[in-house]
């Protein structure tokens, strides 16, 4: 049943009943789906428990964020907020595949980090390249890489409590969560709520984001970026984003190919970024040790590797 | 006898093992054993905040929806898991609920591992910091963050001293600053920053490949006490007392005995209920006997530390218009099963009865429990406790009135003197709860007397300025 005061209040019983009662019909027919896939994909991973509340978790905390920034407390204060906003734009959000699949990623990245860190004793924030890195002759390079150092120590700690700061946001998703917010045109305690948002968004630097600084840091890598493609050596952040960059993917797509069914665009995505075959070897062994791989990788070219990639589903172009 | 404290109506039939009453801030204001102890080793307070996860959600539910609730509820307890049966119901005098306990089964949970135990205290650690740095191989200085506002002075000489070594900035006492200290010897260090009235500890975490020299650290700054402004739900509301320093017993040695202790008295009842495998009568005699010792000595401490808060200087009580026949009837309910193990009727004032002073009803709570405890303890067998009300002119008063062997005028002199035990001895009597019962009475403006005669039973009169009915 409803638990939205907010809702209740000014609507007639009959609408709200009738609105729960479609809300009920649409999750009863995903309920089939959703049970199909999860009794036949025997790796619960990117389903797993643990995967569906960080991502819960991190919503809820980027609606809190944007409702204290909608209300003037600016980032970082602390209010409280209606229940019945806090759900509102909480559905918002799992309504925006983008956002979701955004948070979906992380979840992922942050799981196999720790599995990782725990397997291979890989450091989460400093893995050997980053060393590298930061100990650099170029003032720049070693300059961006205590900058990624930093953030991706921020982003370690807050994966582990769970959250994910605004500023995190790629700048379109931070567009659309202010975008939402201003649709719902939540009461009058949100009034200021533009302001606040431009406010906020003027302040944006996507560069200076995990996200942002970890690409800068692989583009200013150029052709030594390839380096970025052993996972041991570069740590999950810095291989995926150089997977997405050089595979012509998005990180949210090169971090849901380390799935185990997604065995085969891992392999094509390695390959279009100009991975040899021993190479993709290697990032197989670590990952999916029991895994083999097909033979004659090394004949599909990058370009060829790249096209199969885009044309998506395996179906020829 | 009369109605036996709140809730009377609907406890109905069935075992009760304990009771507990809460406030409108989710406080538990009086808890029985078990769940005393339990609230205790969870680190809370009684009053305090309950600390019980499941059972302060229960509380805070029942609170804010004004309706009925029992439910199962599995908490940690040290080595054991505890399943407990809880039927919570608001209150009708005032905010908060009452609290029944109805089941109550103690297993002991598998022993965890080095290693994992490890793991866990680090990401408690990680969840908790209020300071979390990087390190490189040599302990210099890579990032450091911190929203924490008592930090700011460290965080900023760290953010600007990067590439420095960190004991330059975490002195670990006696240590050349400018050469790392051996990770493990900074590693659980308990240091004081500057800006912080708080006492903080250090944690290392080494990141690299086991057996190889760690190739970097985590750095993080713990702290055990809460951060500042959060009012202590004892010393809070009064304001004056919070002079600090002065209180040796309820500030600095209570909260570090007392966990210890309710340890004490937890593993002896383990024994002694032979939860952990059969024993021989004698020696769950001797385990019934060392946690009854503990039990005294908690009660001792409590004591202390609430003579040291009524001595202080400055202490007052926060007057309110209460309905002492209420205050009689917890009072008396909370002590019912004490009472019923030893054959005696509490005689408490039947709900009909009101009877308006003003005072604090914590305070008043406290002292009646004293009261009617002494008088449980003092009585014999099979006897009776009388809680009689009555008025005076501007006063109100309670009675409790026992069958006990009564006092000589001398005692009755002597007996609200500090540490007065009459002679008596291994009666669990601390020997300051009627002189912390006269002090309460007095910062009230009231006064509690005692009449009585050898052989007699004792009277103790317990008097409040009344109030007005309305």
């Amino acid at each position: 049943m409803t638990e939205n005061p907010a809702r209740t209040m000014d609507e007639p019983v009959e609408d709200v009943l009738r609105a729960e009662l479609a809300r009920g019909d649409a999750a009863a027919e995903t309920v089939l789906p959703i049970l199909r896939h999860l009794v036949t994909n025997a790796d619960g991973t990117i389903f797993s428990e643990e995967i569906l509340a960080r991502v819960r978790s991190m919503l809820e905390h980027l609606v809190r964020q944007v409702l204290d920034v909608a209300a003037g407390a600016g980032e970082g204060g602390q209010r409280e907020h209606e229940p019945g906003a806090l759900d509102a734009l909480e559905q918002a959000f799992v309504n925006n595949p983008a956002l979701l699949s955004h948070l979906h990623a992380l979840a992922l990245e942050w799981q196999l980090t720790e599995r990782l860190e725990g397997r291979l004793a890989l450091d989460p924030v400093s893995p050997p390249l980053l060393q590298e890195l930061l100990a650099s002759s170029a003032p720049e390079t070693q300059g961006l890489a205590m900058k990624f150092l930093a953030s991706q120590a921020r982003w370690c700690q807050a994966q582990r409590r769970m959250e994910l700061p605004l500023r995190e946001l790629p700048m379109e998703l931070l567009h659309l969560a202010f975008l939402a917010c201003r649709t719902l045109d939540l009461t009058e305690a949100y009034d200021g709520q533009t302001a606040a948002a431009e406010a906020v968004r003027s302040r944006f630097e996507e560069g200076g984001s995990r996200n942002g600084l970890a690409g800068r840091l692989i583009a200013r890598m150029g052709a030594d970026g390839v380096q970025a493609l052993s996972i041991c050596h570069a740590g999950v952040a810095l291989f995926l984003t150089a997977l997405a960059q050089r595979s012509g993917q998005t990180r949210e797509a090169a971090t849901l190919c380390l799935n185990d069914v997604q065995a085969a665009r891992l392999a094509l995505a390695l390959r279009a970024a100009g991975v040899e075959a021993a190479g993709i070897e290697q990032q197989f062994f670590v990952l999916h040790p029991d895994i083999a791989l097909p033979q004659g990788l090394d004949r599909v070219r990058p370009e060829r590797a790249a096209t199969i990639l885009a044309s998506g589903r395996g179906s020829p172009p | 006898m009369g109605a036996p404290g709140r809730g009377a109506a609907s406890e109905g039939r069935g075992t009760v093992l304990a009771r507990a009453v809460t406030d409108g801030d989710d406080r538990l204001l009086s808890a029985e054993e078990p769940l005393a102890g339990l609230q205790s080793r969870a680190g809370g307070e009684v009053p305090g905040v309950v600390m019980v996860p499941e059972l302060l959600e229960i509380v805070r539910q029942v609170r804010q929806r004004r309706l009925p609730l029992g439910r199962a509820i599995w908490a940690q307890d040290g080595a054991e898991m505890i399943t407990a049966w809880v039927e919570v119901e608001p209150r009708t005098d005032a905010e908060g609920c009452s609290v029944v306990l109805r089941s109550w089964r103690a297993v002991a949970t598998a022993a965890e591992d080095a290693h994992a135990a490890l793991e866990r205290r680090n990401r408690l650690d990680r969840q908790v910091a209020e300071l979390t740095a990087r390190l490189d191989a040599d302990q210099r200085i890579l990032t450091v963050e911190s929203e924490c506002a008592e930090l700011d002075l460290l965080t900023s000489a760290m953010a600007t001293g990067r590439g420095r070594i960190v004991t330059e900035f975490i002195a670990a006492g006696g240590h050349d600053p400018a050469r790392p200290l051996h990770w493990r010897l900074l590693d659980d260090a308990r240091i004081k920053v500057e800006g912080s009235p708080r006492e903080w500890r250090v944690v290392v975490i080494p990141q690299g490949r086991p057996g190889y020299e760690p190739s970097s650290f985590e750095l993080l700054l713990v702290s055990d006490e809460p951060p500042g402004g959060l009012p202590h739900p004892e010393h809070g509301a009064g304001g004056a007392e919070g002079l600090g320093s002065q209180h040796l017993v309820g500030q600095d040695l209570a909260p570090v005995l007392r966990r210890p202790i309710a340890r004490i008295v937890a593993n002896a009842e383990t024994i002694r209920t032979r939860l952990a495998g059969p024993l021989p009568d004698a020696y769950a005699d001797y385990a019934a006997e060392i946690a009854n010792a503990g039990r005294l000595l908690l009660g001792l401490l409590e004591d202390l530390a609430d003579m040291e808060v009524v001595e202080s200087e400055g202490f007052s009580t926060a007057p309110d218009n209460i309905d002492l026949a209420e205050v009689a009837r917890q009072a008396a309910g909370i002590l019912n099963v004490r009472a019923r193990e030893k054959g005696i009727e509490i005689d408490a004032p039947s709900a009909a009865e009101s009877l308006p002073a003003v005072a604090e009803f914590r305070r008043v709570l406290q002292v009646l429990i004293n009261l009617i405890g002494n008088a449980i303890r003092y009585s014999p067998e099979n006897s009776r406790i009388w809680i009689r009300l009555d008025s005076a002119g501007d006063c109100a008063r309670v009675t409790v009135a026992d069958q006990g062997p009564g006092l000589s005028d001398s005692d009755q002199g002597l007996i609200f003197e500090k540490f007065e035990r009459l002679g008596r001895s291994g009666d669990g009597g601390s020997g300051l709860g009627l002189y912390i019962s006269r002090r309460l009475a007095r910062a009230m403006g009231g006064e509690l007397s005692v009449e009585s005669a050898k052989g007699q039973g004792a009277r103790f009169v317990l008097e409040v300025p009344a109030g007005s009915h309305d």
